[in-house]
């Protein structure tokens, strides 16, 4: 198991777009992936449920997975986020 | 306010609130049709479809509005797939439930999810995800979608109008008909010129771009709609409604009169008939007689056949509406675009090629000759008072086909001791290859009727329900022309007839270049009638002649539709 919390740094946080192209990501990996925000983990690669933890910018997000490629899982989706989910900085 | 361009399917404007025909109201029969595992690949096939729906929906509304717009059905595309959604739907399956009431408990769970949210964004989103339930569970339950009907006149919106739903809608509440998909010969843009109503088809993405309750200004003539309209185009679009009106009085004078061109050449112009309302309607328009009568409404939204009193019934009906006049009717014409529940057919890979018209007539000739029989009793029942029989054969691409229902015709008539002296028979033309034999086809026969719907398709290998392609078959193309004159002269040297009974003929520049090529009859929904007279007295024979010669002579469709819309007065 791998896991590593992360600040979201685009402007629409875990939102429209940037929510599709993270579970989208998560959905293309070997592992399972699990993103929490609080109390709340739901399944990164399931895009409603994403949305469902309503992360905004600044808020701290931790990714989590398990099984084959679990670290390479969860430095290729903290790498995502630290590079904006696609969206330009503000 | 937003503007929304797509084909102008109907002429006329409206400005009316929006109805939104959805699903929303689908009865999910909690209990499954099949055994879990028949479930559970119903609903991997339902979301899958609706997830290439959206996609697609994506793309043309990505060229057609913007980036941004098309991203929301990309999102939406991605709801449909989504692994937790689909995942807890097939739990509930394993569970006992059927496909609609695990894909409504699915998209209810994560929708009360985001509907709790303080987020302005994820309540929205609860919204879209209504709108995704709706396409996955219309999918499901097919044709059969219940449809919510309006109590005032409205703009019907759909993303595609199935001859069963617009069955369903009473037609005093249709001010407008808009949908996502189709053509201007597709089901909606026939039901809206048959009502006289605008249509606008192809507007990609206006079911997801609309709420209940919106405003809605429709051009059937520039093919355009604005959502919620500012007042600059909501007086636009009153002036319009009211030029339409004092236009419909003008008409209305003509109404008694024969189709004629403006040197006296005759041309009739009646109806095209599918149903009770159609007749009312004809009555009104001044009809001369109906070059096609469909008797395939008689079949829809039932388990059985009708028999041969119910069938004999509204021939009765449809000859006593025009005494003095030829009713033309049709046997029955079902195929890929209308399946009928109680014709059993193994399913085919390509329908629209396939066993329909008078292909299935004679594979099942008992049913062939059961209605021939009602045409008959029809015509004895409604005796010499009322309009004349005519019997027309669809869809048939080689002459023995004619042969072989001319004999069940004869031995039918034979067995009910009816004379056939009066009674004209008739082919219509809609394959490239009964155009093509035009000539021997007329040898056998009284007349041809040239369907025009059917011919564009086949000739142009365009599916005229798929907005992609539709718009390669255009009847004024050039070839389309080209072929029809050489029907009619084929049929003319052999001294039949030559009717039009598509589309084509309640379009006014085509209805010109029609008569330039020397059809004898235009067959169309009633509500044309008057405009095509209007525009057929205005013009000779000769300043058809010349407008159609000039248009063959065109590169393509576009450029031929320029020249027929402006013929020469003479």
């Amino acid at each position: 198991m791998s896991e590593r919390t992360v600040e979201l740094t685009n402007p629409s946080g875990l939102h429209a777009r940037p929510a599709k192209v993270f579970a989208e990501a998560a959905a293309g990996l070997d592992a399972t992936v699990t993103v929490s925000k609080g109390e709340r983990e739901v399944n990164a690669a399931s895009v409603l449920s994403v949305l469902t933890l309503d992360c905004h910018q600044g808020d701290r997000i931790t990714i989590r997975a398990e099984g084959d490629g679990a670290n390479e899982a969860v430095d290729h989706l903290v790498a995502l986020v630290d590079e904006g989910l696609g969206e330009e900085p503000t | 306010m937003k503007r929304l361009s797509g084909r102008a399917a109907a002429r006329g404007a409206a400005l009316a609130p929006a109805a939104l025909l959805h699903s929303a109201e689908v009865t999910t029969d909690a209990d499954p049709s099949g055994p879990p595992d028949e479930e559970r690949r119903r609903l991997e096939d339902a979301l899958a479809r609706a997830a290439q729906q959206l996609h697609g929906l994506a793309e043309q509304v990505t060229a057609d509005v913007g980036t941004e717009e098309g991203e929301i059905f990309e999102a939406h595309a991605a709801f449909a797939q989504d692994p937790e959604l689909g995942g807890r739907a097939k739990e509930l399956i394993d569970e006992g439930a059927s496909a609609e009431a695990a894909v409504t408990a699915a998209f209810d769970g994560f929708r009360e999810l985001l509907a709790a949210s303080d987020s302005e964004y994820l309540s929205a989103r609860a919204a879209d995800l209504d709108d995704v339930r709706d396409r996955a569970l219309t999918l499901l339950v097919g044709r059969s979608v219940e449809v919510d009907v309006p109590d005032e006149p409205s703009v019907i919106v759909a993303h595609e109008l199935t001859p069963s739903q617009t069955a369903s809608i009473p037609r005093r509440v249709i001010a407008a008909l808009v949908t996502e998909t189709g053509s201007p010969t597709s089901h909606a843009a026939i039901l809206a010129r048959s009502l006289g109503v605008p249509a606008v088809v192809g507007v990609a993405g206006i079911v997801e771009l609309l709420d209940d309750g919106s405003q809605l200004a429709v051009d059937g003539d520039a093919g355009e709609v604005v959502i919620d309209p500012d007042e600059d185009a909501r007086t636009e679009i009153e002036e319009r409604v009211a030029e339409a009106e004092r236009r419909r009085a003008e008409l209305e004078e003509l109404r008694d009169e024969p189709g004629c061109t403006a040197d006296g050449h005759r041309i009739e112009l009646a109806a095209n008939i599918g149903g009770d309302a159609d007749l009312e309607l004809a009555a009104t328009t001044g009809a001369e007689g109906s070059g096609l009568v469909r008797t395939e409404f008689l079949y829809l939204d039932r388990d059985d056949a009708p028999n041969v009193d119910e069938q004999a019934a509204f021939v009765e009906k449809a000859l006593t509406a025009f005494p003095g006049h030829r009713v033309v009717v049709r046997t029955l014409d079902v195929g890929a675009d209308k399946p009928l529940p109680f014709v059993e057919r193994d399913p085919e890979p390509n329908p629209a090629l396939g066993l329909r018209g008078i292909r299935l007539s004679l594979a099942d000739p008992d049913a062939f000759r059961e209605q021939l029989r009602a045409f008959l009793r029809g015509q004895e029942a409604a005796g010499d008072r009322a309009g004349q029989l005519a019997i027309m054969f669809p869809l048939l691409s080689v002459p023995s086909e004619l042969t072989e229902a001319r004999c069940h015709l004869d031995e039918v008539a034979n067995e009910e001791h009816a004379e056939l002296d009066g009674v004209e028979v008739g082919v219509m033309i809609e394959t490239p290859a009964a155009a093509l034999a035009a000539g021997q086809f007329a040898a056998g026969c009284d007349f041809l009727s040239i369907g025009t719907n059917d011919l564009l398709q086949y000739l142009f290998a365009a599916d005229r329900l798929n907005a992609e392609v539709a718009t390669l078959a255009d009847a004024a193309a050039p070839v389309v022309l080209r072929l029809i004159g050489e029907v009619v002269r084929a049929a003319h040297s052999e001294g039949a007839w030559v009717g039009v009974c598509g589309e084509a003929a309640s379009d006014p520049a085509l209805a010109v270049a029609l008569v330039g090529l020397g059809v004898d009859e235009l067959s169309m929904t009633a509500a044309a009638i008057p405009e095509i007279k209007a525009t057929l007295r205005s013009v000779t024979r000769d300043d058809c002649r010349t407008a159609t010669e000039r248009a063959m002579a065109q590169p393509d469709a576009a450029t031929a539709r320029d020249v027929l819309g402006a013929p020469p007065v003479s």
